[in-house]
């Protein structure tokens, strides 16, 4: 019994420690997070962006877009990139085998015309059946191919189809804001090593949209969409801001980022057996320029450039989670040479590392802990003040953390700005310990037996309307 | 148990502490900063409300306007000055600009932007660059100038920012002998260089003799400034040892336009450089028509490498009849010549770039 005590507590003290070490570097990176902030909106003011405009030739961007059966929301998502604020830019959509009428659609809203259309194709992909362009809109570029099993795949292929020096790869139903490319293509301007520009992507969820805009910006009435915001606000401001302050950035969201094009295709593009994807391609980017020692910069912009959909059901949620997990235990697996090696920079004694120790364990011991505090009850052997007082420093700190997400995302963005969104963002943080969290471990979990055994698919999300 | 075992209490009690001042801090801190923008938020709609249509009776003329804006309470004399500069970003109407910069003046906007520039922060030396450029205060173009060497980088771009809105022929020197700083953005230094245009050339072309080094970047300049004017020292830069020199000299030369010995130039590279130039060097022949010795050399270039090939199937999609006639002769084949052939062709009639 006293060794089973020892061990007990040795566990004890072991997840005290982990929770204080997370907090503190939550804590220590916000004053990095703040100042890059700062600095980046001192940066880019209003003439700052209007140096597009004084351009002769401003870079041409490629927006590619995957779309899988999206025939509902198709025409809105083509007609609100078409009207981007942003001149030098085509559409690339990339209709992967959908068995609706996504294409149809297009051809008759947008008066295609198959094109005989050459271009090399260093990225391998599924065959291609045709490639179609607007007659009412020249920039715009419908390639039909089968489909490969993967949004990856369709991304190559209109990466392959782009002739911009930039892609930019959305999802379907990511909604853009009218002034994210002339944004996005600044650090492009400004450091000719750019390789990639990641953006804040928020949760469109609430919002209320029309012609493929948001108009009005709203916290959702749904508590698992709000907990998703603060899981977001601390990603984006904290981690990122913080990361992208050391050119140290991980991961460039799926829902927005903007590649120079000869970078992705040097790499091999997007890893079609990647579960991550856009996790996957970003190391992939860190680690090729670094290894050859080439200068390589990636961005990131704290405003939000693109607004997402995020599950408000558990089953999609689940889903989108295991699927997470996988993920990134695969991307921490291949890229386990770069974890902790000093030839990658920051990104590789300080980023990795955290990203394997906090996200790769931190479920596991979490859900180790919550067994090892029932298993003490069970023996009579938990100090519940101990347990009390462990229980409100974890719900303060946590409160505390996305106070600090709030307060930067209210210098970075001015959302959800009233009075009741900010109560119901820190009961939000509060009630997320209750429930939700323990709730995430468990799946996170479940994705580690997933990736261990292979079973799991890519699963499926709920998706809903906008509200207009 | 496990508490008495590690003796903890103590610490925990401290991070217990810990914890309640620090979500206590930051919810005081987000309370604090969400009151002061909404103040803030309200003064300026208020500022605006009250000087929008003053500034627009004032840059009208009205010189009542005017000195109300000059004896504004000094407490509003930022928040004004940038109502007031701030849409030079968008509207670059000289007669706007001067109106603005002698109301500026009267106001003692300058005065205060002389402040700034000798600022200890960055920020503010970036915003005094920033309101002298767009006030075209071209008195100011050697302290601009000077900012360009400024040890904060932010500083540097403003003054860039500034040198290409000021127009000042004074500062083009200063523009094109960095046009190979890389400490410089670089989008910054194309802006600055495209907005002079080819007030530019001249002097990119006596810096390039002098420093040959730097050839390419000075080519490249010629792609944004370039006029026929350039196509002499072009053709020079044709024959550089350096292939990237070489490539930049045929990009240029595609942008002022060929004459017949640039033409010739082109060929020869075609039939015998390395890729970048050839490609460049396809891209040059573009609209220059009736020349069945480049149809034929570029239609030679349609299985070439892609670059290559590329270019070459577009030159010859805007050379004409001839073009069409030689695109005509590869468009039933199946290989990747035929296939950009085809594509040319349907471009022509579908009447796009």
């Amino acid at each position: 019994m006293t060794a089973f005590t020892a061990l007990l507590a040795g566990f004890s003290l072991l997840v005290t420690a982990y929770f204080l070490l997370w907090n503190t570097l939550q804590i220590a990176m916000s004053p990095y997070a703040a100042v890059f902030l700062w600095r980046h909106k001192q940066r880019h003011t209003r003439r700052a962006r209007a140096l597009i405009a004084d351009l002769a030739s401003p870079p041409l961007v490629s927006i590619i877009m995957p779309a899988l059966n999206e025939e509902l929301t198709i025409v809105d998502s083509v007609r609100a990139l078409l009207a981007l604020e942003y001149e030098a830019r085509e559409l690339v959509v990339v209709n992967d085998g959908s068995s609706d009428g996504t294409l149809d659609l297009l051809r008759s809203t947008f008066g295609l015309l198959p094109a005989p259309f050459a271009y090399v194709q260093p990225l391998k992909t599924a065959r291609v059946r045709g490639v179609y362009r607007s007659v009412s809109d020249p920039g715009l570029i419908v390639v039909d191919k089968e489909n490969g099993g993967c949004k990856s795949d369709a991304a190559n292929a209109g990466i392959n189809a782009a002739s911009g020096v930039a892609v930019l790869v959305i999802d379907a139903d990511t909604v853009l804001e009218p002034d994210a490319l002339s944004r996005a293509i600044l650090p492009f301007l400004e450091d000719a090593t750019t390789v990639a520009v990641g953006g804040n992507v928020a949760i469109i969820n609430g919002c209320r949209v029309r012609d493929g805009r948001i108009v009005e910006v709203v916290l959702p009435s749904n508590w698992l969409a709000r907990f998703q915001i603060v899981e977001y606000m601390r990603a984006f401001l904290l981690f990122r801001l913080a990361c992208a302050a050391w050119n140290a950035v991980p991961i460039i969201s799926g829902a927005f980022g903007l590649f120079r094009r000869e970078a992705v295709i040097a790499v091999g593009g997007y890893d079609t057996t990647a579960i991550g994807e856009d996790m996957d391609l970003t190391l992939r980017l860190q680690r090729h320029f670094r290894a050859r020692g080439e200068p390589a910069r990636i961005a990131f912009d704290p405003n939000p450039l693109g607004w997402t959909q995020v599950p408000d059901d558990f089953a999609s949620l689940r889903s989108q989670r295991c699927r997470w997990r996988r993920g990134l235990l695969q991307v921490l697996w291949r890229q386990r040479a770069m974890i902790g090696n000093a030839r990658y920079g920051v990104i590789g004694i300080a980023t990795l590392p955290y990203i394997a120790f906090f996200d790769g364990l931190g479920p596991l011991l979490e859900v180790a802990g919550y067994v090892v505090t029932l298993g003490a009850v069970w023996l009579g052997l938990l100090n519940w003040e101990f347990f009390d007082l462990m229980i409100l420093v974890s719900v303060l700190f946590g409160a505390a953390v996305t106070l600090v997400a709030v307060f930067l995302s209210d210098l970075a963005t001015r959302r959800y700005m009233n009075g009741r969104d900010l109560v119901l963002l820190v009961a939000a943080a509060i009630v997320e310990s209750f429930g939700y969290r323990q709730i995430n471990s468990w799946w996170g979990c479940v994705g580690t037996v997933q990736a261990m055994t292979g079973k799991g698919g890519w699963g499926s999300m709920k998706r809903r309307a906008f509200q207009t | 148990m496990i508490l008495s075992i590690l003796r903890l209490e103590g610490a925990v009690s401290l991070i217990t502490h810990l914890a309640i001042g620090f979500a206590a801090t930051m919810a005081a801190v987000v309370v604090i900063e969400r009151v002061v923008y909404g103040l803030q938020l309200i003064r300026r709609r208020r500022i605006e409300s009250r000087y929008a249509p003053v500034i627009a009776r004032a840059l009208h003329g009205d010189s009542g306007a005017r000195e109300t804006l000059v004896h504004c309470p000094s407490r509003h004399n930022l928040p004004v000055a940038r109502l007031l500069i701030e849409p030079l970003i968008d509207d670059r109407d000289p007669h706007r600009i001067a109106m603005t910069r002698t109301i500026a003046q009267d106001m003692a906007v300058l005065e205060l932007a002389d402040r700034y520039l000798r600022s200890p922060f960055w920020w503010r030396r970036a915003l005094a660059l920033r309101a002298l450029g767009l006030l075209q205060t071209r008195e100011r173009t050697g302290a601009i100038i000077g900012a360009l060497d400024d040890a904060n980088a932010g500083v540097r771009s403003a003054a860039l920012d500034a040198l290409a809105d000021l127009h000042d022929p004074a500062s083009v020197s200063a523009i094109v002998m960095r046009l190979h700083d890389s400490s410089l953005p670089v989008g910054r230094r194309a802006a600055a260089l495209a907005a002079f245009g080819a007030a530019c050339e001249p002097i990119v072309l006596d810096v390039a003799q002098v420093d040959p080094e730097h050839l390419v970047n000075y080519a490249r300049a010629l792609i944004f400034c370039g006029t026929a004017r350039s196509r002499a020292a072009l053709h020079g830069w044709t024959r550089d040892r350096r292939p990237e020199v070489r490539a930049a000299a045929f990009e240029a030369l595609a942008h002022v336009g060929l004459d017949h010995e640039g033409a010739r130039l082109a060929i020869d590279a075609l039939a015998r450089d390395d890729v970048p130039v050839r490609a460049m060097a396809a891209q040059a022949l573009r609209g220059w028509n009736d020349d069945s010795e480049a149809v034929a050399e570029l239609a030679r270039h349609l299985d070439d490498e892609w670059a290559v090939a590329v270019r070459a199937a577009r030159s010859l999609q805007s050379m004409g009849k001839a073009g069409a006639v030689a695109l005509g002769a590869f468009a039933s084949r199946g290989d990747l010549p035929g296939l950009l052939a085809r594509q040319m062709l349907w471009r022509a009639d579908a009447a796009l770039p």
